[in-house]
């Protein structure tokens, strides 16, 4: 009960300050089962890892998606929606992921256009200069 | 319905997303648990599964996949209809990092054949490029060797022809001389046996056939002007009629009679008066060079 109205206090708070508040929603719910601390501390760190990787470039959309789950789940803790906080907090991780792995996948198909491309390139500039004796 | 309908939202951004959420929350709630969403993931998967190029390359990721897909098939009361759908959610998004990671790894095991290509690629069009200006200058010289080595060949040849001849090379033109052992005196019948001499000159002709000669003829100082120039014209046009007949064209041979008027030799003895009496027969020189080739 005591961290169901500490909820609300914060709840005024949140738009100004949401990571903090979380943190000390986290705090404050310590004793109750209900705060996905490790999954919102996954969810971050993979959107952080995401960033890291070039997916505001290569995995807009996801990168995009990622942060909109993470901010879900953030309202979802301050409303004390648990279980929904847990599952969006949980949403935002994999698809954090997801964008990761899209972003190497967009390099690595990038390279290999680059390869082509080039060994393409060579190819036609011969053909050209065979054609012109 | 609703289900599906959240997990397709995700292609098309968030947005929709965040409206259908709360709808699907509430919605679903009560709604019939839809297995259709864990069917679609399960074919997703399987599909990967059956691409070995693919699944070799993501098999950690693929095996997370897997785990995610059979939660999502665990049967949940209909008042778990949301907890369904996340789950199938999740593996949808499992399955597509596994997609991810694979097709990222193939590409990277593409790499060397395309570095080889590539390089296979270059190397052809440098090799072409070396080649091309080699073959342009072995072309050039070779050509120009032979040219000079044909050049060289027919100059001899011609020598060699002139030589047989016994006749020489001067301005005017390759001169050939035959004395007056062609024909009887004041006669204007070749002898019988002036015909080798005379043969060697048909082959030439044959031999050179872009060449055309003078024929004069010549004549001592004997007897008067007239009378000689006469002569050493009918003499010139028996050498011309006995070279057409072997086959020479008439307008490649023209005649002149110059009669005295040029003597090579001293009239006033016997010997210069017989080196006078002759047949010049001068051949051309080649109008243009090379222009036989």
């Amino acid at each position: 009960m005591n961290c169901t109205s500490t909820g609300r206090v914060y709840r005024y708070v949140w738009r100004g300050a949401a990571t903090l508040a979380v943190g000390v929603v986290l705090g404050a719910c310590a004793t109750t089962a209900a705060t996905p601390t490790n999954a919102l501390t996954e969810a971050r760190e993979a959107i952080f890892i995401a960033q890291e990787s070039g997916a505001r470039q290569y995995a807009r959309a996801e990168l995009a998606d990622a942060q909109n789950y993470l901010a879900m789940a953030e309202t979802a803790v301050v409303e004390e929606e648990m279980a929904t906080a847990e599952r969006m907090a949980d949403r935002a991780r994999v698809t954090a992921e997801l964008a990761t792995a899209r972003t190497e996948f967009a390099k690595a198909t990038q390279i290999n256009r680059e390869m082509e491309q080039a060994a393409k390139a060579l190819r036609e500039e011969m053909q050209r200069t065979g054609d012109e004796e | 319905m609703n289900t599906l309908t959240t997990i397709r939202a995700r292609r098309s951004g968030v947005l929709p997303l965040l409206v259908l959420i709360p709808l699907v929350l509430s919605a679903c709630a009560t709604g019939p648990v839809s297995p259709q969403a864990a069917v679609e993931v399960r074919s997703k998967l399987t599909a990967l599964q059956n691409e070995p190029e693919l699944a070799s390359r993501a098999r950690v990721e693929i095996r997370e996949a897997e785990e995610a897909v059979n939660l999502a098939e665990q049967p949940l009361s209909e008042s778990d209809a949301e907890l369904a759908e996340h789950r199938a959610y999740l593996a949808d998004l499992r399955v597509e990092i596994a997609r991810a990671r694979a097709t990222a790894r193939l590409a990277e095991a593409q790499r060397p054949r395309l570095a080889q290509e590539r390089d296979r690629a270059r190397l052809a069009a440098r090799t072409r490029e070396a080649n091309q200006a080699q073959s342009d200058a072995d072309r050039a010289r070779s050509e120009q060797a032979v040219s000079a080595a044909d050049a060289e060949r027919e100059a001899r040849e011609l020598q060699r022809q002139i030589d047989v001849l016994k006749a020489e090379s001067t301005e005017r033109g390759i001169v050939l001389t035959l004395g007056d052992v062609l024909f009887a005196t004041n006669s204007t019948e070749l002898h019988a046996g002036a015909g080798r001499n005379l043969d060697q000159l048909v082959d030439f002709l044959r031999q050179y056939p872009e060449r055309t000669a003078v024929i004069e003829g010549h004549t001592d100082s004997t007897g008067t002007a007239d009378y000689n120039r006469r002569l050493s014209l009918q003499r010139a046009d028996s050498v011309r009629n006995y070279l057409a007949g072997r086959g020479i064209a008439g307008n490649r041979l023209a005649t002149a009679g110059l009669g005295e008027d040029r003597p090579i030799a001293d009239n006033s003895t016997a010997n210069g008066r017989q080196q006078n009496r002759r047949v010049e027969i001068v051949i051309t020189h080649e109008p243009e060079l090379g222009s036989s080739g």
